[in-house]
């Protein structure tokens, strides 16, 4: 009578019946992709957004009356609040989860039959690959020092040094720009993007560790092979600078229509022809499902203006305010300026700063919410559940000006082509293309795009350390307050952040802190 | 002159016949006894100016009636319920309470009856030793948290209910009216014959059957008025705009207000005040009926119950219930083969604010918004709280002094609009052969059927920056199953000589089967709660509608059971049982478990060397028991890895936005575990049972340890697992207790009854061991206020179950000079713990002595669980009047308390009032600041203890039978009670008696509870 209490759930997949055709494995990979959105929509900080305020673009910001965890990241130092351990802790976690869904997609892929399907079996793979080599990238620049998994592991599993996770990125990236789709079709991941990313990667590790080729595939990538990787990626036509700068920002391009009832917008859209791999993400967020069900940007509020919002711009949390050198960094006639930055007094917004912390005058437009006319959001005004999860704007993660900027660092034949394209672009005469025109054009056309601090770090600690040391005048809550930023803290730590302190509570202090962190 | 009576003398407790009463006119020898019908006729020769007749029958209580001028004389004879007569209900079957070995504890339905409670459990608290009741919500219709013996679980740690035989998950569809009994099983030994679901003790309810005689009609009912205990108070506008003046000067800033603006400022809005709604309505009307023949007995009852909420009024907060009973029993065939059943079916309606955790908490919003803000508009709206939004307020545009905050009683009333009806239906059928005497088969087809639809409705509404909602919504869900039983049992009871014993063997299958559906859009096309329907609602954009359905898991269990009871002369006596329990929660391996037990008694006064001690104590029993029972409470198919295939899109669009364009996608959320298996239950238990003084004393005393171990935890994996962690089991919490129920009823004169009765527990509970790396079960985030950090710890090694974790705190520093006197010895010298604080900030207890205060230094600043519960219930009766009063109370358990969310505007209580403000003002309550930060940690500060004693029951009643003489009615009695009437405690929040926990294992949690109210209410009690 043993059958009477057989019961098998009828509306709940398992791994066992699960993971056993192609369509299953596409599925499965869509999982991965929304994997993406968990890395930086979960709680902790978005990666992007740290970097900007690790970097010399941004102060942490936030509400006069918040936690200083903004503060921790930006100071590198945990001396303004010795309480905030746990800053990337919801991040950490979020990067094993994704790691995790690719690492059972590969682990399962050849369980089915495949004949007559390679290609699409190898696209399904490269793609993963590419998810994971993200995760890795992220995790290795911001902690260097994480335990790597390249198939579904329990236990205890300890930290692996940076080289073998820089070697697993670059074979992960070296299948996918070898296996990717050469079609580009909006939101996936291409042989395109896996090539670029690999240039980024191989630009960092080499700054970073002054090391000339990438470890793994037997070391040989090294400068010559990324750049051929970008060379490949300009010479498939796939793939161009759109025309205006500011047609790349959805607040640098849309304003209230004249009747003052709606937007217009010149926005270029998601998936214009400048975009090689972003991160996607839509207005159907669910609150109270959060953790699973990411979909919309839920960091892009954090950018936002304090609470206030002055269509187009909507309002937010303000993180993130802009240090006034960046924005004196522009040379005049550089559009790129007023596409990047809101300058709140020269705009005549009456912004009411008195539960602003580092208020500087300045804030980014690249990342930030929109508003309706009528002050509502258009996320939530279109179905959004809260404009605080609902937004909608893409992460573009790697831009066509970048390929064209890294192939001219790399020594490409057409430097100073390349250089020249997106200065023109940007309403700019030509100048040389040397490594320090190249560096400097590199931060007035990525300020918050997640890029800058990382060129810094793989410029050398020093030149990072020195960047990032400031002092200067701020208004906390309105009320002038000095906010310095010491480079030795960046000494200290190697510009690394602070591994979790619960992840080493988890492995009982088998994980070794970072230096400066301890 | 002589006069002659007749009459008939029955059984007040069945309505039976009683043959062989002696029936004697007082002062004489005159008198007869009754005949087979209980008939009686007697000759009253003599000449006696006020004749009166004495009843008198062994096992009940002698009457002395006067006869005045009548001729007929029916008389119902009381029981003398020598308590060792009385049978209590156990698994199976029923047992005389002289012979139990267990640890029982039983409440008679009319008990429960007097206290008028809406619910069954409410009116169990404080009667049963070691049975522990707590309200997790003042809101009517809400559930109660019960624990016995203390928590054993860090899942649910409700008990297994089993009504009539059939087991449920819930007992509030029942009326009081209906429930002849409740009898707890409190020891592993008496729960073991309901093995895998035990190990929270079982509650067994027995619902009112009828007897041969005649019909008994009885009419319950009462109306009552419910009003608040006590408020908290919040700051007024005046003293709230001179906090944050000084909270402003504080953080080094300018103040908001100059003293003149605010000495012209009013009260401002009181917002608790406004949520409250005085004089909700209580009621309650039960009729009923029983009665039958030799072959055949009924008992059919129907009753309303109606209980309005305090906050916010019945609009959002409302309990109805209609039940209707019926139970019927026949015999045939020589009484060889019995058949019956129970059926009680009852719709329930109930509507409710959200009372879950800070995000869930309709009343929050109350302690949290400044008294700035008003009510309504100009034009009579609830104010829009949003700036430039053209609102007028006293002929002036609105600007909002803090954006962020809105309305919280518009939030409550619009957010709550709900319908919910829940219908239960419960009972069996069952057939019971007796071939030859002692010897039963009994089948029993059991069914537990609900179902439930609820509707609600969100209108469009405009309250500040951030609640607001653009499209009106109405939901409909519907859900049902059905829980069918079948047990056969085949008992044999036999004696041989002075050895009686009984056998028991049965088998179980039970199965639990429902579905569900949900759907909800918006645009209606008459927008309200009345019209929320989804045929009236006309959107078809999908980011609006949502739709839902789906099975709930089959559960299934098979059992196979058997008791063996013996007893020799009613003086050694002996129990065991062993049930095998199959069950669908886990997988093929581990479905079976095996739960024995036993148990025996010592009656010592039945012995001879007793004879001495006899005249004192009357009877004397000792027992001792030992046994094991499981918990399988989890959820289904823990043990298979799930595949998530609906909460992992994508979109690979490129419209800006695509609300139906998203790509499913699909990923393994947990880690499988083919060894999960129930948690096991194993106590001992050593106990006796006296009775003293003539049986007028009652004692009853139990020792138990009880040691649950496999628990099923969610043990949290690595992050590099990057799934959810399997469930586990493992970990091991030990309660220990003592229990000791005492009870003395005695009579002055003729006329005064009068009963005391006291009941206390004492329970520790400690976690022994954990199975997660850190061994701690870890406690939520963000849960006492935004951006909280863990504050309570669900289970930690050495620890009790959910205790408050956090810093300790040496008051508050006064001066400077004693901030930088506040110090560690390092090993890198002499360094100030708290360098950057004020005098008027936190001092802090560097507990590892490293000069920080960090986690490291966080250790138990509290403990939810009470060490003592005991109740205290009195009363007398005298010539129809009757009075009486219960107390209960729970003693070394601490509360936390947050009602605030801190940022630099939320109001405060009252108590902030005496916040530091210059050197000497206040030790306990730190200074005022915009940035909060010494109240952002976690700290002693937000504990207080929780101790109370409270007057849940004060009634005082008179039968008016006794004026209106009348052979009809047998009673009509009137009274007035009192609940909730006072409490004695030092704690300062609404209602110290907090059961709600943000989740299982976690209790004692004050977010801005829903406090219970206290009743008025007069009542009416008949039978006829």
């Amino acid at each position: 009578c043993s059958d009477f209490l057989d019961t098998e759930p009828i509306t709940q997949l398992t791994d066992g019946n699960y993971y056993s055709s192609p369509e299953d494995m596409e599925t499965a990979l869509v999982g991965c992709y929304s994997g993406l959105q968990l890395l930086y929509s979960s709680g902790g900080v978005a990666v992007p957004v740290a970097a900007e305020v690790m970097s010399d673009n941004c102060f942490g910001g936030v509400a006069h009356s918040d936690g200083f965890n903004y503060q921790v990241i930006d100071e590198f130092s945990l001396d303004v609040s010795p309480g905030e351990v746990n800053i990337f802790d919801a991040n950490w976690v979020a990067f094993y989860k994704v790691i995790y869904r690719t690492n059972v997609l590969l682990s399962k892929i050849d369980d089915i039959d495949w004949t007559g399907n390679e290609a699409q079996r190898n696209s399904i793979e490269s793609q993963a690959r590419f998810i994971r080599a993200y995760c890795y990238f992220d995790m290795a620049r911001l902690w260097e020092r994480v335990p790597l998994l390249t198939e579904p592991t329990t236990g205890y599993v300890p930290q692996s040094d940076a080289v073998d996770i820089y070697s697993q990125i670059t074979e992960d990236l070296l299948f996918a720009a070898e296996n990717g789709s050469e079609t580009v079709t909006a939101g996936r991941i291409t042989k395109w993007a896996a090539k670029a990313y690999l240039a980024r990667v191989y630009l960092f590790y080499s700054g970073y560790y002054g090391e000339t080729e990438l470890p793994g595939n037997n070391g040989n990538v090294n400068a010559a092979l990324a750049l051929q990787g970008l060379e490949d990626v300009i010479a498939s036509g796939s793939y161009d600078l759109v025309s205006d700068f500011k047609n790349l920002w959805p607040a640098a391009s849309t304003m209230p229509n004249e009747a003052g009832d709606g937007l217009e917008t010149t926005y270029a859209g998601k998936d214009n022809i400048e975009t090689v791999f972003s991160i996607k993400y839509n207005i159907t967020s669910i609150y109270g499902d959060s953790e699973r069900d990411p979909d919309g940007n839920h960091w892009l509020v954090m950018l936002g203006l304090r609470e206030q919002s002055f269509s187009p711009y909507g309002r937010g949390w303000g993180a993130c305010t802009v240090l006034p050198s960046l924005y004196n960094a522009y040379a005049d006639g550089d559009t790129r300026r007023d596409a990047s930055i809101i300058a709140i007094s020269q705009e005549g917004l009456d912004f009411d700063n008195s539960n602003q912390r580092e208020y500087t005058g300045y804030t980014n437009k690249k990342y930030t919410p929109i508003s309706n006319p009528d002050g509502s959001d258009p996320a939530v005004a279109n179905g959004g559940t809260d404009f605080q999860i609902g937004q909608y704007q893409d992460y573009v993660a790697v831009r066509y000006a970048d390929v064209l900027l890294m192939a001219a660092e790399l020594g490409a034949a057409t430097a100073q082509d390349y250089l020249d394209a997106v200065r023109t672009r940007a309403g700019l005469t030509s100048v040389p293309a040397t490594e320090n025109n190249i560096r400097r054009e590199r931060r007035l056309e990525f300020a918050f795009e997640g890029i800058r601090y990382w060129d810094l770090l793989r410029y050398g600690i020093d030149e990072a350390a020195n960047a990032v040391n400031v002092s200067m005048t701020v208004q906390n809550g309105g009320e002038d307050a000095t906010k310095t930023i010491s480079g030795d803290n960046l000494r200290a730590t190697r510009g690394l952040q602070m591994i979790p302190q619960n992840q080493i509570t988890r492995v009982d202090g088998k994980y070794d802190q970072n230096a400066g962190w301890q | 002159q002589s006069q002659v009576v007749k009459g008939t003398v029955s059984s007040s407790t069945d309505g039976e016949a009683l043959p062989g009463v002696t029936v004697l006119l007082k002062g004489s020898t005159t008198g007869t006894v009754t005949d087979l019908d209980g008939n009686f006729s007697l000759n009253l020769k003599e000449d006696v100016s006020d004749p009166i007749l004495v009843f008198s029958f062994i096992g009940y209580v002698s009457q002395e009636i006067s006869v005045g001028s009548r001729s007929v004389l029916d008389v119902s004879l009381e029981e003398d319920v020598t308590a060792l007569e009385e049978v209590v209900v156990v698994g199976y079957g029923v047992q005389q309470k002289k012979l139990v070995t267990g640890a029982t504890g039983q409440v008679k339905g009319d008990k429960l009856t007097a206290l008028s409670t809406t619910d069954a459990l409410s009116a169990m608290q404080g009667q049963v030793a070691g049975v522990n009741i707590s309200s997790t919500s003042g809101q009517p219709g809400e559930g109660l948290k019960i624990n016995i013996r203390g928590v054993g679980t860090i899942h649910n740690t409700g008990p297994l209910y089993i009504v009539d035989g059939v087991q449920t998950g819930d007992i509030s569809y029942l009326n009081n009216s209906d429930i002849a009994s409740i009898d707890v099983l409190k020891d592993a030994a008496s729960a073991a014959i309901y093995g895998s679901q035990a190990a929270n003790g079982v509650v067994l309810i027995t619902t009112k059957t009828g007897s041969a005689g005649k019909a008994q009609w009885t009419f319950d009912s009462y109306y009552g008025i419910q009003q608040p205990t006590r408020q908290i108070s919040m700051l007024d506008a005046q003293e709230y705009a001179t906090i944050m003046n000084e909270a402003a000067i504080n953080s080094g800033n300018l103040p908001y207000f100059t003293q003149d603006s605010i000495a012209q400022m009013g009260a401002g809005t009181d917002w608790v005040d406004q949520m409250i709604y005085d004089n909700a309505v209580m009621q309650n009307y039960a009729l009923g009926v029983s009665g039958g023949s030799e072959k055949s007995t009924y008992s059919m009852s129907a009753g309303y119950t109606g209980q309005e909420g305090i906050v916010g009024g019945p609009d959002v907060s409302d309990y109805e219930r209609f039940s209707f009973r019926l139970n019927s029993e026949h015999k045939f065939w020589n009484d060889v083969v019995t058949v019956g059943q129970h059926l009680t079916f009852s719709y329930m309606k109930k509507n409710g604010i959200s009372v879950g955790n800070q995000y869930n908490n309709s009343f929050r919003g109350a302690f949290g918004v400044s008294p700035f803000l008003p009510m309504y508009d100009d034009a009579g709206n609830y104010l829009n709280n949003t700036a430039n939004a053209g609102v007028m307020y006293q002929g002036q545009e609105w600007q909002p002094w803090n954006p962020g905050e809105n309305n919280p009683y518009a939030s409550m009333m619009l957010n709550n609009q709900n319908d919910n009806r829940n219908q239960k239906a419960l009972g069996d059928f069952y057939v019971q052969i007796e071939p030859v005497k002692g010897l039963k088969l009994r089948s029993r087809f059991a069914y537990d059927y609900y179902a439930e639809q609820r509707r609600s409705y969100r209108p469009v509404y405009d309250l500040s920056i951030y609640a607001f909602r653009t499209n009106d919504e109405a939901t409909q869900n519907m859900s049902q199953g059905l829980a069918l039983t079948l047990d056969n049992t085949l008992s044999y009871d036999m004696e041989f000589g002075d050895h009686s014993l009984t056998a028991l063997v049965g088998t179980y299958m039970w199965v639990n089967k429902g579905l569900w559906m949900s759907t909800s859009n918006a645009d209606l096309t008459v927008s309200d709660l009345e019209h929320a329907y989804i045929n009236n609602a006309t959107n078809t954009d999908l980011t609006r509608l949502n739709y839902q359905g789906a099975p709930n898991n089959d559960q299934k269990l098979q059992s196979y059971f058997g008791r063996l009871s013996y007893d020799f002369r009613d003086k050694y006596l002996l129990n065991a049982t062993l049930r095998a329990d199959g069950s669908s929660k886990f997988s093929e391996d581990n479905r079976w478990g095996y739960f024995p037990s036993v148990s025996a008694g010592w009656v010592l006064s039945k012995e001879s060397f007793w004879d001495g001690i006899g005249n004192t104590v009357s009877f004397f029993k000792l027992r001792a028991s030992w046994g094991q029972v499981g918990n399988q409470n989890i959820d289904d198919f823990q043990y298979l890895s799930p595949v998530v295939i609906n909460k992992s899109n994508y979109y690979f669009g490129s419209a800006g936005y695509d609300a139906s364009g998203n790509a499913v996608g699909a990923y393994v959320s947990r880690l499988s575990n083919n060894n999960i298996k129930w948690e096991t239950s194993e106590q001992i238990d050593v106990g006796f049972d006296a009775y003293l003084i003539d049986g007028k004393m009652e004692i009853n005393f139990d020792y138990y340890q009880k040691n649950t171990y496999d628990w099923l935890v969610d043990a949290p994996g690595f992050a590099t697992e990057g799934a959810d962690a399997p469930v586990i089991n493992g970990g091991n919490v030990l309660n220990e207790g003592y229990e000791l129920a005492l009870s003395y009823n005695d009579r002055v004169g003729d006329d005064f009854n009068y009963w005391i009765s006291a009941v206390g527990s004492y329970n520790q509970n400690e976690v022994t061991e954990v199975p997660t790396d850190d061994g701690i079960v870890h406690g939520l985030k963000n849960m006492l206020f935004d951006n909280s950090p863990e504050f309570y710890r669900r289970a930690e090694s050495g620890y009790p179950i959910g205790y408050f974790w956090g810093q300790e705190t040496l008051g508050v520093f006064q001066t400077e000079e004693e901030v930088l006197s506040h110090t560690s010895a390092t090993e890198s010298g002499t360094v100030v713990i708290q360098p950057d604080a004020k005098p008027g900030d936190l001092k802090f207890v560097d507990r590892n002595g490293d000069g920080i205060i960090n986690d490291a230094d966080k250790t138990m600043i509290g403990d939810p669980n009470p060490d003592f519960t005991f109740s205290l219930s009195l009363g007398f009766d005298y010539k129809g009047f009757d009075f009486s009063v219960l107390g209960y109370g729970v003693a070394g358990n601490q509360i936390v308390q947050s009602y605030r969310n801190h940022n630099a505007y939320a109001n405060y209580t009252k108590a902030t009032l005496g916040r530091w403000h210059g050197e000497g003002t206040s030790n306990s309550i730190p200074r005022v600041t915009q940035t909060n930060e010494n109240l952002r940690i976690v700290s002693d500060y937000y504990i207080q203890d929780g101790d109370f004693f409270r007057i849940n029951n004060l009634t005082l009643g008179y039968d008016f039978k006794n004026l209106i003489q009348t052979e009809n009615i047998g009673k009509l009695r009137i009274y007035a009670t009192v609940q909730n009437a006072f409490t004695f405690t030092k704690y300062d929040g609404m209602d110290p008696e907090i059961g709600y926990g943000v989740e299982n294992g976690s209790s004692g949690i004050d977010l801005g509870f829903y406090p219970r109210a206290r009743t008025y209410m007069l009542g009416l009690n008949m039978n006829f």
